[in-house]
């Protein structure tokens, strides 16, 4: 186990290093100018590009890529020159605020989306399998800024029951569902089809399984096979889906939050974009990499916990 | 009453001018409210003054919280560097320039109590507002002044206000004369300089000796009436009322009355609308008509509408066939159906152009019979192009616009317009951050956008005299740099309209941009916002402003 994981870790390391340097040659080639972005149209070309000397953008590629890789190895994430602050305390509560929301949406949607899912086995061909496969496939297809959009005019602007422009909640449950509720409903509405999906196929190939039928025959109530003999391995296929379900929710979190205007890692992202704040952008995509490189190292873990084959392969 | 005043009252008197016109070149020229007065009686008839803000109902309350939603701001919130809405919101509500422009383009006094021209329009000294102290308890004083215009003409700075100040004001024209008074010894003539130093530049927001960029973030500088405690990078910003703040109301109490503001920026247009409707936010102080539709059936939101000078310019690059020849200029301008574009754009929300600089705003502006409005003529437009060698229609270059807001569409309909006279136009879109770097100075045909501002010289001499930095057009005409000049050395108001009659015929003949409509200012807010004034949009005034009932 230990091999196992040293050696992903190795690995991470080096997707780390390829990503940097893809991100940062992408961010290059962004059209627009840093200049351009702080001093605004109004500034004239010879402004604009003092100002990019001054900050060093007129330098080589490699040597400006070479000052960043390096700082992050003494942790310094640098400064960004669009909002003259140090990127690493925002970018650090940014995230947090987005860990916030993801978490919320992932702890009720999760135990949903898989109690659906096996209900929606146990039920196969059946109107409630047909309910929940069709509506999960109808939620995957609609998208967050449709969602999105419908629940804010419903429920913030018509009934007024949410805030329609979400903050980071206070510590009391009540504000969690109020600030967080709405938001996570359009990232709720997409998982809740992967991982019901999921759920349901895991489940449905246990229940035909050896095994299953074996536990049936020698005569285990109903109840107890599916909850000792199905659900454990019903439930590894769901734990990957639900690790890759983590780099969506970035991608998600970006609409949502500029949506309702959570101060989040998402819209960060989508303003660094806009204003070609490189720093800003290599040090979101990196700590995203990092977590998403982490997250399907902690699926992997408990997958080869829950799977002896594959702790034993490694 | 000095020379000036005398002459402003002949204007009136001889129908040049109308009491209206009057108070607002008077405010201009740096005439105090009380000499106003005077003047207005001189002149005989009725006093009376509009007052644009929102009626107030009962009385005042004081305290609470004014939550205002706009746009995330571009980077940090600098006045010197600033150039995007939200930090113009959130700059000026701690920040106050030396005058302030307001809704009709008059100006009034703010941390400068009169101003006046010494000898000519060259020469101009203001007098600094006494016991302002600064948020942190020091005296506001006459070197905070100099030295904050210092920087801001400073080239080396590199402040956003340069282009604003540039061939106007250089830092040796900036001087202390005593504890009290500060002159500007400027570069040329310019009878408009007063708003080259109110908010009308949002950059010349007056700041301490010794300032340094990214100062201002920290929160605690300013002398205005609210001071900024914190502002978190992206999200908003929280200001609490400055206690000690010089300004009074109309009785004498203290301003500011609201208890503070919070600040919240928003990525998404539709986001901030939202939070309006729903009572998220007070105020959306500017925005788009897309966006404002859907308010004016909001029984809890009211729409606030000002005229004002913003526009979309249609620059043809002069220099370059096609649109070298005059007549296929003019041709496109023919085949614009002007009032189909007010309505389909802006639902209305807008005033019609006559590829001219001067919206109906300007006290001075020509009126129908000195330039007569351009509308539809499609056999006009044809025979123009056959004049030019075009019979049987024209393709002309690619029409480069960004996309921002009105803009694409607004080139959708130029390419169905144009149609109709025979001229082909191909569409190409591009994001702002591309367009505003290069692309508008350079491309052949392109739409660009054009804030409001108080003062006409600022739109057109940048972009239409030869020496203009955003000249897209390329059009060069000595007898227009010439007029352009003297309109801002003429003290004569008399004079002054009779030299935009001839500007505004000078540009609508060579047509080297469209100009087709004025864009009305629109501001969404809640209706217990009470004391609020209906703009400038661009600007805010916040000193005022207090909540009537519960803040749903």
């Amino acid at each position: 186990m230990g091999r196992f994981i040293a050696k992903r870790l190795g690995l991470s390391l080096i997707t780390l290093l390829l990503v940097s340097i893809i991100v940062f040659a992408i961010s290059d080639v962004l059209p627009g100018d840093v200049g351009r972005s702080i001093l605004g149209r109004s500034a004239t070309d010879a402004q604009v590009a003092q100002l990019d000397h001054q900050l060093g953008y007129d330098k080589p590629l490699p040597a400006r890529y070479w000052k960043l890789v390096s700082g992050y190895a003494t942790g310094d994430w640098g400064t960004s020159p669009v909002l003259n602050t140090e990127v690493r305390p925002l970018v650090l509560r940014r995230f947090g605020n987005s860990l916030i929301l993801a978490a919320f949406a992932f702890a009720l949607i999760v135990p949903f989306s898989i109690f659906m899912g096996i209900v929606a086995a146990l039920h196969h061909s059946r109107w409630p399998d047909r309910l929940i496969s069709i509506g999960g496939l109808s939620l995957i297809a609609l998208p967050e800024f449709v969602t999105g959009v419908i629940l804010l005019v419903v429920f913030a602007v018509q009934l007024g029951w949410f805030p329609s422009s979400s903050q980071v909640p206070t510590a009391s449950p009540v504000d969690w569902f109020r600030q967080l509720l709405l938001p996570s409903i359009p990232l709720m509405c997409v998982l809740f089809g992967y991982i019901a999906r999921m759920a349901r196929a895991g489940t449905v190939d246990s229940l035909r399984a050896d095994y299953t039928r074996t536990a049936t025959l020698k005569g285990l109530p109903r109840r107890t096979v599916v909850r000792k003999h199905v659900l454990r391995n019903s439930l590894l296929p769901t734990i990957s889906v639900v690790s890759v379900q983590i780099g969506y929710l970035v991608g998600g979190l970006v609409v949502v939050e500029t949506l309702f205007a959570y101060p989040g890692i998402g819209s960060l992202a989508y303003d660094s974009v806009q204003a070609n704040d490189i720093t800003m952008i290599e040090a979101i995509v990196l700590f995203t990499a990092v977590l998403y490189m982490l997250s399907n190292l902690v699926a992997d873990i408990l997958y080869a916990a829950l799977n002896p084959r594959v702790r034993l392969a490694s | 009453m000095r020379e000036y005043d005398y002459h402003l009252v002949e204007e009136v008197r001889a129908g040049r001018l109308t009491r209206r016109q009057l108070i607002i070149r008077a405010t201009v020229a740096g005439l105090s409210a009380s000499s106003i007065g005077t003047l207005l009686a001189a002149c005989g008839g009725s006093s009376t003054t509009k007052s644009t803000s929102t009626a107030a109902s009962g009385p005042i309350k004081r305290g609470g919280t004014f939550r205002l939603g706009c746009a995330v701001p571009t980077g940090d919130v600098d006045p010197v560097f600033l150039f995007d809405q939200g930090s113009i919101f959130t700059a000026q509500l701690a920040g106050e320039s030396l005058c302030k422009r307001m809704a009709d383009t008059s100006l009034q006094p703010r941390l400068a109590t009169s101003w006046r021209q010494v000898g000519s329009a060259k020469e101009w000294e203001f007098k600094i507002r006494q016991g302002v102290t600064w948020h942190d308890g020091k005296p506001l004083t006459v070197d905070d002044v100099v030295a904050t215009m210092k920087m801001l003409t400073d080239p080396k700075v590199g402040s956003s206000a340069l282009s604003a100040f540039n061939g106007v004001l250089s830092p040796d024209g900036v001087s202390k004369v005593d504890a009290q008074t500060v002159r500007f010894s400027l570069d040329r003539a310019y009878v408009d300089f007063p708003y080259t130093v109110s908010d009308d530049n949002y950059n010349s927001i007056i700041l301490p000796v010794g300032y340094k960029k990214g100062d201002f973030a920290k929160g605690g500088i300013g002398t205005g009436p609210f001071i900024l405690k914190q502002l978190t990078p992206k999200q908003g910003a929280t200001f609490v009322a400055n206690p000690k703040y010089w300004g009074k109301d109309a009785k004498g109490g203290a301003l500011p009355y609201l208890a503070g503001v919070q600040v919240k920026y928003f990525n998404d247009p539709q986001s901030n609308v939202l939070a309006l409707q729903s009572g998220g936010i007070d105020i959306d102080p500017q925005m788009a008509y897309a966006s404002a539709r859907g308010l004016y059936n909001d029984p809890n939101v009211r729409v606030l509408e000002l005229p004002s000078s913003e526009h979309r310019t249609v620059p043809m690059r002069t220099d370059q066939a096609p649109f070298d020849d005059k007549r296929v200029r003019q041709a496109l301008a023919y085949s614009i159906d002007r009032d189909a574009l007010v309505k389909g754009l802006f639902g209305g929300k807008a005033k019609v152009g006559n590829d001219h600089t001067f919206a109906q705003v300007y006290p001075f502006a020509p009126s129908a019979s000195e330039v007569p409005q351009r509308k539809q003529d499609y056999a006009k437009a044809k025979q123009l192009l056959a004049a030019a060698g075009h019979p049987n229609g024209i393709t002309v270059p690619t029409l480069v616009v960004e996309e921002f807001l009105d803009v694409p569409e607004y080139a959708q309909l130029i390419q169905d317009q144009a149609k109709g006279a025979g001229i082909n136009i191909k569409l190409h879109q591009e994001s702002q951050s591309i367009f505003y770097n290069k692309v508008w100075l350079q491309t052949p045909f392109a739409i660009v956008d054009w804030g409001g501002r108080g003062s006409v010289s600022p739109l057109i001499e940048p972009a239409y005299t030869a020496k203009g930095i955003w000249n897209s057009s390329h059009w060069k005409d000595p007898q227009f740099d010439k007029l352009v000049a003297q309109f801002d050395a003429e003290p004569d108001e008399g004079r002054r309209k009779q030299i935009v009659a001839q500007i505004a015929k000078l540009q609508n003949d060579n047509t080297p941009t469209l100009i087709s409509f004025f864009i009305t200012g629109l501001r969404g807010v809640r209706k217990n916002v009470q004391g609020i004034e209906n703009g400038p949009v661009d600007h805010i005034d916040a000193s005022k402003v207090w909540l009537s009932g519960p803040a749903a």
